[in-house]
């Protein structure tokens, strides 16, 4: 799994490529963490494309992720679910906690609070 | 750090090829034969049912699948490698891939029901407390026990102890799920509401599913295929459609629940009970 | 025949018995003291824990034992040795007894009752309870996660255990030494020190680990054979406390030995 992240407007965007596991989760999540905590972005779009798979440490690095940009006020949003990593937020129910957009223009103009819930 | 033994993706592509081959099993309790060579596939991103009564070596089986007990003869093919042959240390790895749930639950009983399920992730991974901590909650959550961390396993009831046992097996996010008498010892609605956990955790994760039992209505429910597994040979092996059309006479004795037959001839019940013969010949 | 014939199977199955416990021990001796330079990770923290079960939690009795076990000493000294005159000779033999025989005996005998029986209750509660089952099915190896803490555990804390009841024998002594013996509680405490030379102590430190390694083994021997049904976890247990007791004094025996043959003149 690789992660890079670039610059957008003010908004930070996490590029993923691979397979978010148990063993891959800690990286995304110490990106996610510190973006938020240090780096203090404004706004953290993580982008699924390249995600094949993403098991359940996947997704709770980024319930993680979520809960932290609540902390300290910043946004949080997913965009470019494959099939497969939208099933698993389907079934965990967290679609709907998740900010989730299709593309990365959507995502970057975003939806005030909406989605939040 | 212990790497991914098969990348994620060989088994997407493996999808409908079996997850698990079994070929002439035998297994040996000291000198008794218990498993007499026996051969069946399980279908990957289903559930298979192994029906059989007691004393039919179900479980030897079950234990041997999950390694332990060892072979006396055979292979158990899992993932295209000799399960039966491997080392301590690759079967470790295939184990870590594996989520097995206990008759009696087997959660460790001086630990939480968290601790339970986190300890497999606390030994094997590198994943943050906080992360495990959701991790937690979510398979509690899937399995119905939300709010039930902090309870000890003796503080809970039989059909919520199993749903914790679940949880703990799919702590890793398994690709096969054992099942040992899922249904045994709870009333028939807790067992109906392990039946469906069973069916949604099949649909939600394509978990190829293993469930040994000797509950009837519980198997036609949650199988795709079906083994019924008598004194350590298999007598049938199909979908559950199959098995319930069958005349073979074994396999309509267990499905219709006919008892054993008495010895008929008053001298083999005579020599019985002389112990002239062994009262368990085949 | 069938008289030889007995002597012969008790002696093999007590070999067999013997190669299990070295092949437990073995075991989680790697795990204590080789599995951490490979690079696989040892939790501390489940041998912290233990220690504070096996070494912490026994200060009390193991000082009130000791502590009784010094004045006995010093009485049944003192009653030879007043004949002779040299009742000043008491604070000597209480050291010598203490240091290098009755501390680590005397705690083993606690952590035997302790610790031992709990090993084996333990570990066999899990037996019966399907847990160790559990633990190999998840890639967890039963030794290396419940018997080598345990090990490290005892490892430590034996010699620890042993070293504060040889004080407390010392001071039991000393008690009667200065109430009726003449000494001062300074002159005692001198006389103890010229008594004891450096071997002494190392004698009774290297006994208690060997000790440490004994009941150990035994205790979780005796839980992982636990059959089935939880009335034979009770059995485990008796069978750990008896086996572990004589085993003990058989190695305190031979140890003993060693050192009487070794001892420079």
């Amino acid at each position: 799994m690789e992660l890079s992240t670039r610059q957008v407007e003010n908004a930070t965007v996490v590029d993923v490529v691979g397979d978010i596991t148990l063993y891959s989760s800690p990286n995304v999540r110490k990106t996610l963490l510190d973006l938020l905590r240090n780096k203090h972005s404004r706004r953290v779009i993580v982008n699924l494309e390249k995600v094949r798979y993403i098991d359940s440490a996947g997704v709770a690095s980024l319930v993680e992720g979520l809960k932290v940009s609540r902390d300290v006020n910043a946004g949080f949003a997913l965009y470019g679910l494959t099939k497969t990593t939208r099933e698993v937020l389907e079934l965990t129910r967290l679609i709907k906690v998740f900010e989730v957009y299709d593309t990365e223009e959507q995502a970057l103009r975003g939806k005030g609070d909406a989605g939040a819930q | 750090m212990a790497g991914e033994l098969i990348p994620k993706d060989d088994a997407a592509a493996e999808r409908g090829a079996p997850a698990i081959s079994v070929r002439d099993l035998r297994v040996n309790y000291g000198d008794r034969e218990i498993l007499h060579g026996i051969s069946f596939d399980a279908p990957a991103g289903q559930t298979l049912v192994i029906l059989g009564g007691s004393g039919s070596g179900k479980s030897t089986l079950l234990r041997t699948l999950v390694g332990l007990e060892n072979p006396t003869g055979g292979s158990i093919w899992i993932r295209g490698r000799d399960f039966a042959s491997m080392k301590e240390s690759e079967r470790d790895e295939l184990r870590k891939r594996m989520g097995m749930s206990f008759q009696s639950g087997a959660l460790f009983g001086s630990m939480t029901v968290a601790e339970n399920v986190a300890l497999p992730l606390r030994e094997h991974t590198n994943l943050d407390r906080s992360t495990i901590d959701i991790m937690v909650r979510l398979k509690l959550n899937q399995v119905g026990l939300s709010g039930f961390e902090n309870y000890m396993p003796a503080q809970l009831s039989g059909g919520m102890r199993k749903r914790a046992a679940v949880a703990r097996a799919l702590a890793m996010d398994p690709e096969v799920l054992f099942f040992d008498e899922p249904s045994a010892g709870l009333d028939p609605i807790i067992a109906a509401g392990i039946d469906d956990l069973i069916l949604k955790l099949k649909q939600a994760f394509h978990i190829t599913i293993l469930v040994v039992t000797h509950e009837l209505a519980s198997a036609f429910l949650i199988a795709d295929r079906m083994i019924l597994l008598i004194k350590g040979n298999i007598v049938a092996d199909g979908t559950p459609e199959e098995l319930r059309q069958s005349t073979h006479p074994r396999v309509r004795q267990f499905l219709d629940r006919v008892p054993e037959k008495e010895l008929t001839a008053e001298i083999d019940y005579l020599q019985m009970l002389t112990g002239e013969i062994p009262p368990e010949r085949q | 025949m069938p008289l030889a014939e007995q002597i012969g199977g008790a002696t093999l199955s007590w070999l067999a018995y013997v190669g299990n416990l070295t092949r437990l021990t073995s075991g989680a001796a790697r795990a204590v003291f080789i599995d951490p330079f490979r690079g696989r990770r040892v939790k501390w923290s489940r041998s912290m824990h233990q220690a504070l079960a096996v070494g912490v939690t026994a200060i009390p009795v193991v000082s009130l034992i000791s502590f009784f076990v010094g004045l006995i000493l010093a009485l049944q000294a003192a009653y030879e040795l007043r004949r002779l005159g040299a009742l000043h000779l008491v604070a000597g033999t209480v050291a010598l007894s203490m240091t290098r025989e009755l501390g680590p005996l005397m705690t083993a005998v606690v952590v035997i009752g302790r610790s031992g029986s709990a090993f084996a209750a333990e570990i066999g509660t899990m037996k019966v309870n399907e847990e160790i089952d559990a633990l190999e099915t998840m890639a967890l190896e039963p030794v290396h996660f419940l018997v080598a803490p345990k090990f490290a555990a005892m490892l430590l804390m034996m010699p620890c255990l042993t070293t504060w009841s040889d004080l407390m024998g010392v001071f039991g002594g000393g008690v009667f030494g200065v109430m009726s013996a003449g000494f001062t509680s300074h002159t005692y405490l001198e006389a103890t020190i010229d008594a004891l030379v450096r071997r002494d102590i190392f004698i009774g430190l290297v006994k208690s680990a060997m000790f440490a390694i004994v009941i150990t083994a035994v205790g979780c021997q005796e839980g992982f054979t636990t059959g089935l049904g939880s009335e034979e976890v009770g059995k485990s247990t008796t069978a750990a406390v008896v086996k572990s007791i004589f085993l003990v004094i058989v190695m305190d025996l031979v140890f003993t030995s060693i050192f009487y043959l070794t001892a420079p003149r």
